[in-house]
């Protein structure tokens, strides 16, 4: 795996991690704050994002949620062929 | 039911390793105000919860510690990584390694596994509130103090995300409190349990 791959694919799992956490603070949020409007419309706004955010990150680099682990023309697993998240950047790149 | 997300919440890459650092975060996974006892406070208190935005706020903030749960045990995963015999014994990590090798295991600092006395569900909303808003500034209190002996960054700053869930969490607790109350007789917070007494409609 080359330099570019592995910081195009941290980005995207950043973005992923991002839209995500702004929908976790929202849904805090509004479990005390049920009818704020704008609470609503930020979260509305932001599960979109995450949305096209995570359909991008999983076409590229495998399945975040077991739903979506096979594609229609896969015959493997990959759900085990792709690293757990406790596995840090540097030990990917020991290969 | 939970589903799982093959990710962190916030992202962990920890280069250098540093068993005595691993061994003082440790005590957030496993000691008496770690994401463990959290996670299974707020999972278990939900149930006495009387209106529907308190049991809402219980399962979502529980549920987001058993991410934190999941990140705590990734910065220590990464802190214990390719460690040398010298390493292990010269920065106190033997006696934790000969129990579980680099194996993860709730544990605290100072040594004592993970328990529930740490944590109470007494079935009453008003006490329980009370004890998740100290918990959020214990646990709060723990990540300062694990700040004050990490230098590195890759370590500091997902402790310093953590430490930040924990006044947001104060902030949420402290209006689920103000809901129980004010649906209670404002004179009286504490003539009934909401949870258990029905006192007689008029």
């Amino acid at each position: 795996m080359t330099k570019t791959d592995k910081s195009e694919r941290q980005a995207a799992m950043l973005r992923v991690q991002q839209l995500s956490f702004a929908l976790t603070e929202a849904n805090l949020y509004l479990d005390s704050h049920p009818t704020c409007e704008k609470g609503i419309a930020y979260f509305k706004k932001h599960k979109e994002a995450l949305d096209k955010a995570k359909a991008e990150y999983e076409k590229k680099y495998g399945a975040l949620c077991i739903e979506n682990a096979l594609d229609e023309n896969d015959k493997k697993w990959k759900w085990v062929c792709e690293p757990f998240p406790w596995v840090s950047e540097y030990e990917r790149s020991e290969g | 039911m939970f589903a799982y997300e093959k990710r962190l919440q916030y992202p962990v890459n920890i280069k250098n390793p540093n068993p005595a650092l691993a061994k003082l975060i440790m005590s957030q996974l496993g000691g008496p105000d770690g994401e463990a006892g959290a996670a299974l406070r707020y999972l278990s208190q939900r149930y006495a919860a009387p209106t529907r935005e308190v049991q809402a706020m219980l399962t979502d903030i529980g549920t987001e510690e058993l991410s934190h749960i999941e990140m705590v045990s990734a910065i220590i995963y990464q802190l214990t990584r390719n460690l040398t015999p010298k390493q292990i014994k010269e920065q106190g990590f033997d006696a934790y390694f000969v129990d579980h090798t680099t194996g993860i295991y709730p544990v605290s600092a100072s040594g004592v596994p993970f328990s529930a006395d740490y944590f109470q569900s007494t079935g009453d909303p008003i006490a329980d509130l009370n004890e998740d808003l100290a918990a959020e500034q214990k646990a709060r209190l723990t990540y300062d103090n694990i700040l004050r002996f990490a230098d590195d960054p890759d370590v500091r700053e997902p402790i310093k995300f953590l430490r930040e869930r924990e006044i947001v969490h104060y902030q949420r607790f402290g209006e689920s409190l103000r809901i129980v109350t004010d649906m209670l007789d404002e004179r009286n917070f504490y003539a009934f349990n909401p949870s258990f007494d029905k006192p007689k409609k008029k």
